[in-house]
């Protein structure tokens, strides 16, 4: 196995080639999907370039380079902007977590899972927001509808019954929260999922239990960023015309497409991974609106329902503007709004790992299979324990410390 | 080892591989797609728009007969030209044959291998099926990737050519200015471009050893390197050349040329072939906990295929040579 470290802008631990075995969560929007956004509140273009051909010019690659919580802490209330006191007390303690090598209890599971240390995690410094998230004014995720909190806990229901014989609910682990430990191993290990897998669990009988990023398929938009990689965008213009192209975490880089020529979404049987992108300039902004997502894809429950509206706007020499509306009523009671601001990268260094090549390197995933096939022929030899009483799902990674989810 | 394949799984994929080779590229075109991209970006031929090409050059870049598929077996005859389809394609019947070409390779259309070169590029024909990157759905490499039967996408902007391919959702840019070489080895090249006349000519460097040119075998080392020139020929067609070099594997540079066709349906637009998830029964399917292996079973054309993965072609050996 070929695997090469690639430091992006002070960014470390964009792992090429490597088995990817970091459960890259949005659900945990209080600590995980963190990236940062300087103060821009309303888009300024005066100053921004245009093309030869006289749109403004988005072209380049762009990142942004502070780190801010998705969510804002309650206790900030609608406060928009940190002081400049807590950035720096903020930077100190998120610095303080890097160097740790967090350990559970030696010999279980869950310490081996802990192989993915804080050391592979990057940090940049505070953004000056509280939140990402501009819209709702108090920062927070809107409330998710009935239908969706009973869809969540049906899902980690489920989940929980498949680790409810391990140590990690034996021992009380956060992954067991809402569990009870109990040695028998559930009777649903042998259920099928009411909807399409997207996320680790303790069970591994083919590649469909495995979760998205294990498998290579978790590059998806929208894409704020995460702990674990850079999170960059090249964009190319041509009159009429723009592409995108993602270097995420990880080496689970996509190409996106947007057709620009006024034509409607696709047919609402034709579903993509990165869904339906039309584009259209609304004065200096290019407006691209996203629907026809694939129900294999999941953001923080939405699927298939899930819209997008993407803002882009070009607000001076070297800073982009993007905001996103997001949207989907049966899981939210509202749409909300994550705006953030993107620096531009050097070209000539092109520090954008622009060859998504999880899936050529990826040994881990089969690797894992393998481990499970080789436990059920223990166990029918009488030579090893249930398969059930074993977690091989659970990560440790130390991120629960992350001062921004308190 | 021993790996078990779901022939139906294989099916698909060259089915579905067959059926968008055969595009018909209609004539008309309608104002609204045409009339806002301009002939010329900064003063340069504008490529900008969806390309395909239309040739059987992704199954064999040199001059081939028809012939049953791509996997072969020995038939009721001892002759090479009547040999049938193997195992693993036979359920597709006539719809898993290769279709026969000229080829694209010029002069001779011979590939100057060397001997040793010469011999891995037919044990490659051989084991195709364990061996070509295409299978697996690994990034395809240039110039492979500008022939296979997909649509590719061109957005020319002023500084940046960028191509983006609907195999595997995958893109190269092609850097017209001054730009760092990448910090290792790739799949898809390196791309420096720049302008000759009303030529577009791209220097592709820094590849790695994996990628193929063909489902036929025909591969190069990491010393590749590339030359393509992209010439406007008519609003619609570009004619595509890449002399190709690699004095580990050729014993001189050799020329594929091959006319390149504008998408001009109204509605076209690059869909994602994210073939990750399509190529996971074949590569994880004999790790699952209950293998979906079948048969026939009355009339019910059920195919169980037993494959014998030959010594050092498991797909992770195959990386690593």
């Amino acid at each position: 196995m070929r695997t090469r470290l690639f430091t992006v802008l002070g960014v470390v631990g964009v792992i090429a080639g490597a088995a990817v075995f970091v459960t890259l969560a949005w659900v945990d929007a209080a600590g995980q999907a963190a990236t940062g956004s300087t103060a821009t509140s309303t888009a300024r273009t005066g100053t921004a370039p245009r093309t030869p051909w006289g749109e403004p010019d988005l072209q380049g690659i762009w990142t942004n380079e502070f780190d801010t919580p998705l969510q804002r802490s309650v206790r900030h209330g609608t406060r928009e902007f940190f002081t400049e006191e807590e950035r720096a007390e903020l930077d100190q303690e998120r610095a303080a977590l890097l160097g740790r090598d967090r350990r559970v209890e030696r010999g279980t599971e869950l310490d081996v899972a802990g192989a993915y240390s804080s050391v592979f995690m990057s940090m940049k410094r505070t953004g000056l927001r509280t939140s990402l998230i501009v819209d709702p004014p108090d920062g927070r995720i809107p409330p998710t509808t009935a239908e969706a909190q009973a869809r969540a806990a049906a899902d980690r229901g489920f989940r929980i019954a498949l680790l409810q014989s391990t140590s990690t609910c034996k021992n009380g682990s956060p992954a067991c929260a809402g569990g009870t430990y109990d040695p028998a191993p559930s009777p649903r290990r042998g259920e099928a999922l009411s909807r399409y897998n997207t996320a680790r669990m303790n069970r591994h009988d083919g590649p469909e239990d495995g979760s998205l990023s294990d498998r290579c398929l978790s590059g998806a938009i929208p894409e704020f960023g995460t702990a674990y990689g850079g999170s960059f965008r090249r964009i190319v213009q041509t009159p009429g015309g723009v592409t995108l192209f993602y270097d995420v975490g990880q080496g689970q880089g996509f190409q996106r497409n947007v057709v620009m020529n006024g034509s409607p979404h696709l047919p609402p049987h034709v579903r993509q991974w990165f869904g339906d992108s039309r584009g259209r300039w609304e004065g200096d902004t290019l407006v691209i609106d996203v629907t026809n997502f694939s129900p294999k894809f999941d953001f923080m429950g939405s699927r298939d329902n899930l819209h997008l509206v993407e803002r882009w706007t070009r607000t001076g020499p070297a800073t982009l503007e993007y905001a996103v509306t997001i949207d989907d009523p049966t899981v939210w009671t509202r749409p909300w709004t994550v705006k953030e601001e993107f620096a531009k990268q050097n070209d000539k260094e092109n520090r954008i790992y622009y060859e998504p090549r999880c899936h050529e390197g990826n040994y881990g995933f089969p690797s894992l299979l393998l481990a499970a096939r080789l436990a059920d022929k223990a166990y029918a030899e009488r030579r090893g324990p249930h398969p059930a009483l074993m977690d091989n799902a659970t990560d440790f990674v130390g991120v629960e410390d992350n001062p921004f989810g308190r | 080892m021993r790996i078990r394949l779901n022939g139906s799984m294989i099916s698909v994929a060259i089915a579905a591989a067959a059926v968008s080779a055969a595009v018909t590229l209609s004539v008309t075109q309608t104002a609204g797609q045409v009339s806002s991209r301009p002939a010329r970006v900064e003063g340069q031929p504008n490529f900008s728009g969806i390309w395909q090409a239309n040739n059987e050059a992704h199954w064999d870049v040199q001059a081939h007969d028809a012939r049953a598929a791509a996997v072969l077996q020995p038939g009721a005859y001892p002759f090479e030209y009547a040999r049938l389809p193997a195992a693993p394609v036979v359920a597709l019947g006539a719809a898993g044959g290769v279709p026969g070409s000229l080829g694209v390779v010029q002069g001779d259309g011979q590939i100057p291998y060397t001997a040793e070169a010469l011999a891995v590029k037919r044990e490659n024909a051989d084991r195709w099926i364990d061996r070509d990157p295409e299978l697996k759905c690994y990034l395809p490499g240039i110039p492979r990737a500008m022939y296979m039967p997909y649509p590719f996408e061109i957005t020319q902007g002023t500084d940046k050519i960028h191509m983006a391919y609907a195999f595997a959702t995958t893109a190269r840019t092609i850097h017209l200015d001054e730009v760092d070489p990448p910090p290792a080895d790739t799949w898809m090249g390196h791309s420096v471009g720049r302008w000759e006349g009303d030529t577009l000519v791209v220097e592709v460097t820094n590849f790695n050893d994996k990628t193929w040119f063909d489902r036929a075998g025909n591969f190069h080392s990491d010393a590749l390197h590339l030359v393509e020139r992209f010439t406007l020929t008519t609003p619609d067609v570009v004619q595509y050349e890449v002399t190709i070099e690699d004095p580990q594997v050729f014993t001189r540079p050799w020329r594929i040329a091959m006319p390149l066709y504008r998408r001009v349906e109204p509605n076209m637009q690059l869909l994602e072939y994210r073939c990750t998830e399509f190529a996971e029964e074949f590569l994880y399917g004999n790790l699952r906990k209950t293998p979906r292996v079948t048969r026939w079973e009355g009339e019910t054309m059920i195919v169980d295929i037993t494959r014998k993965v030959p010594p050092g072609d498991r797909f992770y050996e195959w990386f690593r040579k």
